[in-house]
């Protein structure tokens, strides 16, 4: 890790002005991303910024009739864990319980989720200077991309790791942000937007702006999301796919649907587009399953991530027919399950 | 999830708890149980002498170049830097086959180029970076395939093929395959695993004067004394290891690797007590690994299943060198597990620009026990055969390796009949099949080379003041609990309550031959020497004891504390030493050879129940029954603790964990515990232990055989088995990953979703 200087503002104006001074000034929250990125040297602040004990930075969470607004500085373990989010956002709480491990949990804050960087094992070893680091080449294009992007948004092929900002996609939540010069506020899908040439990282966020909360529409009556994801282990492991989805029913139709994949491309990635074709029809099986497959339309996979496909679309069915109501039937993918004795 | 042993399991079959020694003892606790719960066990790690440095080792970046220039003059002119060593100025020690200690060429990325020692551990980092090393890059290969393709460059020499393969036939597998009316013939893969032991790969280095002290995680205090002084050309006794406690070592800690002796060296540059532990990374690269394997194995059947042909053409790939240690069989497990009169086996070893293979716990069984087990099943289904059943029909009941009959040649079919009573084999009634997840049910057996424990083993038994017992092996705990089981050996043996026993262990300085803690060796090594030291001292005090008492001395009993007369009269132990002043009683006891005549096998069998997603390729283990023969249970929750570590372990290497190496760089990806992905609590199942407790009288006095190595021999196969069960998808590469699942889910369409086909 490269020596860095450390400070602890007091309150975020003092952050905000330390921010616009020096360019290698960076915010620490959990600093459970952070800290492994310095050490691997990915990351090489000269002064870390800890925002941990702002006082002006939330760490609350508090619900209304017109939705949530969560503080910068709560922490996963506070989503998973609020009975009033579990209730209004299940989506959120499961993807917050998803993530990562308790004590981890109890760490990570809502600021520093949305702002982790990929996970790509190229990204994190001081080995590679690949282009995400500002490097050429992107070295997962033809090494080991398993767990790559499979939808193709320019030179980097990592994907998103953040379980909550996949699940915050889905229910359209904004993204408060506090710059010295003052605030703005962007829907989610703005805020994440896919690195390119200039900007080589995830979101727009600017140098010298802060996330300063999160606020969460409360989703019209009747409305009801859920989170999936498949991992590789049953805990401790980043999304291979994960789906959050939102849908509201009017009577048997669908009046309402939003679906974000995560696990696929470099930021969460809405497939809502896709599935516009179903609002105002009954979700029946066959258009469920016709559904899944056009939200993986467009998909360019790798050398090794083409079983992202099939899986993305699995839990895409089983998102939906779980907000349905309707049984979910198994699709087999082998042609005929055989069996012998005993 | 809930891990569980069943009390009820534990004594149930073998002996009658009346006859059982340990009956009364057996759910003891560890010895150092507090000590490491409260922080006060001291590991290598913890070891801080005055003036101590922080070692590191520079590493390359290459898995194949030659190394033009080392400039080191920036590292060492650092403020705090008190030694930097690379091939400049190290002694030119030989290492590997050709290799030396810092070799002009490196073989893998993750090969020792340097190192320093420094006042902290930030300032040897820094120094690390400042060295400048000139590489040529060399072509290099990554993968058995490309190592053995025409024109491959070669690690070592003109091949790389590390010598001839090895070869073993009995009767005539041609003839054998003539005879078969049905033939599975196979090619099946294995990955290279990585151990992760908890506790890393590391060092504590003192001298004084020309006397070199170690402070070593190794699994055999008297192996490292012994290839440390070799390497340092000093003389062993100038040489001494001390492992006072550890944190597993699976095999990967059973030889000298070379950051021991480049902590001593730096050591001895710096004037210096040296700290040197790998950190995960570095333990990820180069200390060791399971070796990858591929298998193509043939055997022939009869319709009744009666196997008349087993054949195996095998690579393993080695990696860069060959690290020593125990060599990984994966022939083994062909030649002995299955009655078969025809049966042959080409054992070759491949050279690659990876980090060096090195024994992990059962090596090559586990590997070779995935294939043959599976190949089993297949051919249990395919001739409607249960596969219990099957087994029986095929039974072993001799040493058909040494034609020798077996100690207990009973007890693999007893371990049959535990692990499919505890499951409920027979009974089983699959779940009905209407959602995506599907439930199956496998099974697997296995046998294992080792457990039986040789000489040498020496340990030393003393009477002291005031009356109680000490008993000292250089011996190492590598965790498994072996100072806990060997003192209530030693208890036992006496006759004694355990609690006026103190035991030295992990010290070379105690001068008592003893086993590396490898090939489930040491109890099955030092319980019989300790029955022999019980024995001697038993009797001289007894004798002692005798004219004190004016009794005779078989009319006397040594109990906890006091020697008891059949009049009634006793004497203390306190008393005792009292009258003997000075002298003392003290005896060696010393493991004599097994039986010439007979062969010692440890074996066992366990069940599984997975469940498949058939949608998103997810498998969960959902429970484990295992039974394995490992002779006397001493402790059983000592036993009890290496079957699910085994069985976990197992999981592992079945699903999850597979190094990744970079095909382009060969760096390996994932040297961490991030994405090398063992298996989590959550991914645990319920593990029953079906023990056996069966005492193997015929191997040795104290009946008792290994347990470490065997759980994890059988969990692979077993997995595969049951997932064939649940939907009818046969796998012959592990591990089985989501991304393989769904491959072979979703049939030839969606074929080669991942590369997994040929091990990395
Ligand atoms: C072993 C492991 C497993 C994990 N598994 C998962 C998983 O399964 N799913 C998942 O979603 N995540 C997972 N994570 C990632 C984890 O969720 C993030 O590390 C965590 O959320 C980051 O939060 P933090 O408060 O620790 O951020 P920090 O590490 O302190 O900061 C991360 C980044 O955010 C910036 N930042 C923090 N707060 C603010 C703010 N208010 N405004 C502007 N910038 C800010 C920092 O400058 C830094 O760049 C895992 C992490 C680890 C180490
Ligand atoms: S995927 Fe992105 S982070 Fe990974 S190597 Fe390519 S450019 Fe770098």
């Amino acid at each position: 890790m490269k020596p860095f200087d450390y400070a602890a503002p007091v309150n975020l104006d003092h952050s905000l002005r330390a921010l616009a001074r020096g360019r290698g000034t960076r915010a620490l929250a959990g600093g459970t991303d952070l800290l492994a990125l310095m050490k691997a040297r990915v990351a090489s602040p000269d002064v870390l910024l800890n925002v941990k004990q702002l006082r002006d930075l939330s760490r609350d969470i508090a619900l209304d009739e017109r939705g949530a607004s969560l503080g910068a500085l709560v922490t996963l373990a506070d989503i998973e864990l609020d009975p009033a989010i579990a209730q209004a956002f299940p989506a959120l709480a499961q993807a917050a319980a998803s993530a990562a491990t308790p004590q981890l949990r109890n760490m990570a804050t809502l600021g520093g989720t949305l702002l982790q960087r990929p996970r790509c094992w190229y990204f994190r070893s001081e080995r590679f200077e690949c282009w995400l680091k500002g490097g050429t080449e992107c070295h997962a294009r033809h090494g080991e991309n398993q767990f790559h992007a499979v939808f193709d948004t320019g030179c980097c092929r990592a994907v998103h790791p953040s379980d909550v900002a996949c699940a915050l996609s889905a229910l359209k939540a904004e993204i408060e942000l506090r710059g010295s010069h003052g605030p703005r506020r962007l829907a989610i899908g703005e805020f994440f937007d896919p690195p390119r040439e200039g900007r080589r990282v995830e979101t727009v966020l600017r140098d010298d702006e802060l996330v300063v909360a999160v606020h969460v529409p409360r989703p019209a009556p009747g409305s009801r999301s859920i989170y999936l994801k498949a991992m590789d282990r049953a805990a401790w492991a980043f999304a291979l796919v994960s789906v959050a989805a939102c849908l509201r029913m009017d009577e048997d139709r669908v009046a309402e649907l939003e679906l974000v994949l995560g696990g696929v491309a470099t930021v969460p990635w809405p497939v809502g587009e896709a599935l516009r074709h179903l609002v105002g029809k009954p979700l029946a099986a066959r258009a469920i399953a016709e559904a899944a497959r056009g939200a993986l339309a467009g998909a360019e996979p790798l050398r090794m991530n083409a079983y992202k496909l099939p899986l993305a679309q699995a839990l895409i069915r089983r998102a939906l027919h779980s907000l349905a109501g309707s049984a979910s039937e198994a699709v087999s993918l082998a042609p005929e399950l055989h069996r012998g004795p005993p | 999830m809930q891990t569980l042993v069943r009390p009820s399991d534990t004594h149930a079959s073998g002996s009658d708890p009346g006859l059982d020694p340990y009956h009364a003892t057996s759910a003891a606790g560890r010895i150092e149980g507090p000590d490491k719960v409260s922080g006060r066990a001291r590991y290598s790690a913890d070891v801080r002498l005055p003036g101590m440095l922080w070692a590191k080792i520079l590493r390359s970046p290459h898995a194949h170049a030659r190394i033009h220039d080392i400039d080191t003059g920036a590292a060492a002119a650092l403020p705090g830097v008190h030694a930097v060593l690379c091939y400049r100025n190290a002694p030119d020690i030989p290492w590997y086959d050709h290799g030396r200690l810092f070799d002009r060429t490196v073989r893998f990325a993750g090969d020792e180029v340097a190192a320093v020692a420094a006042d902290s551990e930030a300032t040897a980092e820094e120094a690390l970076r400042a060295i400048r090393v000139t590489y040529e890059p060399l072509p290099c290969v990554l993968d058995m395939a490309s190592a053995l393709a025409p024109g491959a460059p070669a690690i070592h020499g003109t091949s790389n093929r590390a010598g001839d393969p090895a070869i073993e036939q009995r009767g005539n597998p041609r003839r054998g395959l003539r005879e078969a009316e049905l033939i599975i013939d196979r090619v099946y893969t294995t990955q290279v695993a990585l151990h992760n032991a908890l506790e890393p790969h590391g060092c504590v280095a003192l001298w004084q004067d020309e006397r070199l002290t170690l402070y070593a995680s190794t699994q055999g205090v008297n192996t490292l004394r012994c290839e440390v002084a070799d390497k340092l050309s000093i003389p062993e006794r100038q040489v001494r290891v001390v492992t006072e406690h550890m944190g597993g070592g699976f095999g990967a800690k059973q030889v000298a690797w070379k950051h021991d002796v480049i902590a001593a060296l730096l050591a001895r540059e710096s004037a210096r007590p040296v700290h040197l532990m790998l950190d995960r990374h570095a333990e990820n690269l180069a200390t060791g690994n399971r070796n990858a394997t591929r298998q193509h194995l043939r055997i022939g059947a009869k319709r009744d299943g009666t196997l008349t042909t087993i054949t195996a053409r095998i690579e393993i790939q080695i990696g860069a060198y060959r690290a020593g240690g125990e060599t990984s069989s994966v022939d083994g497990i062909y030649h002995s597990l299955y009655a078969c009169r025809n049966v042959r086996t080409e054992q070759a070893v491949v050279y690659t620009n990876t980090g060096p293979a090195v024994a992990f716990r059962a090596p090559g069984y586990v590997e070779g026990n995935f294939a043959l087990e599976s190949a089993l099943d297949e051919l249990a289904r395919a001739l409607n055969i249960d596969p219990i059943e099957l087994r029986l029909r095929n039974y072993a009941e001799t040493d058909q390796r040494r034609r020798k009959p077996y100690t207990s040649p009973d007890s693999l079919r007893r371990t049959y009949a535990r692990v499919s009573e505890a499951f409920g084999w027979r009974r089983y009634v699959r779940s009905v099949d209407s959602g995506p997840k599907r439930r199956g049910i496998g099974f697997a057996a296995h046998d294992w080379v080792g457990g039986g424990g040789s000489p040498p083993g020496k340990v030393r038994l003393t009477l002291v003041p005031p009356g109680r017992f000490r008993l000292e092996s250089a011996a190492q705990d590598i965790g498994t609990g072996t100072r806990t089981a060997l003192a209530q050996v030693c208890a036992q043996a006496l006759g004694v309550d355990i609690a006026t026993l103190d035991i030295a262990l992990g010290d070379s300085n105690l001068q008592l031959a003893s086993p590396t803690s490898a090939g489930s060796a040491t109890l099955a090594t030092l319980a019989p020497a300790i029955h022999g030291a019980a024995d001697q001292v038993r009797k001289r005090v007894l004798q002692a004891a005798a004219e004190l008492l004016l009794e005779p001395a078989q009319a006397l009993e040594l109990r906890t504390g006091r020697v008891v007369a059949n009049s009634g009269r006793e004497l203390s132990l306190r008393s005792l030493c009292e009258h003997l002043g000075r002298r003392t009683i003290t005896a060696i006891g010393k493991r004599a050879a097994n039986r010439r005549s007979q062969s010692i096998r440890t074996c066992g069998a366990q069940c599984v129940e997975v469940e498949v997603d058939i949608e998103t390729g997810e498998v969960r283990v959902v429970r484990v029954v295992a039974s394995h023969d490992c002779g006397r249970i001493v402790n059983r929750h000592l036993v009890a603790s290496q079957v699910m570590g085994g069985v976990m372990q197992g999981i592992g290497f079945a699903l999850t964990e597979a190094r990744v190496v970079d095909p382009r760089s060969g760096v390996v990806l994932n040297a961490n515990l991030e994405d090398y992905k063992l298996p989590t609590v959550a991914d645990t199942p319920v593990i029953i232990h079906a023990a056996l407790d069966l005492a193997d009288t015929e191997a040795n006095v104290a009946g008792v055989k290994g347990i470490g190595e065997p759980p994890i021999i059988p969990t692979a196969a077993a997995i595969a088995n049951a997932i064939f069960d649940a939907v009818g998808v046969r796998l012959y590469n592990t591990p089985f990953s989501v991304c393989g699942m769904l491959e072979k889910l979703s049939g030839p369409p969606h074929a080669r979703m991942c590369d997994n086909d040929e091990p990395r």
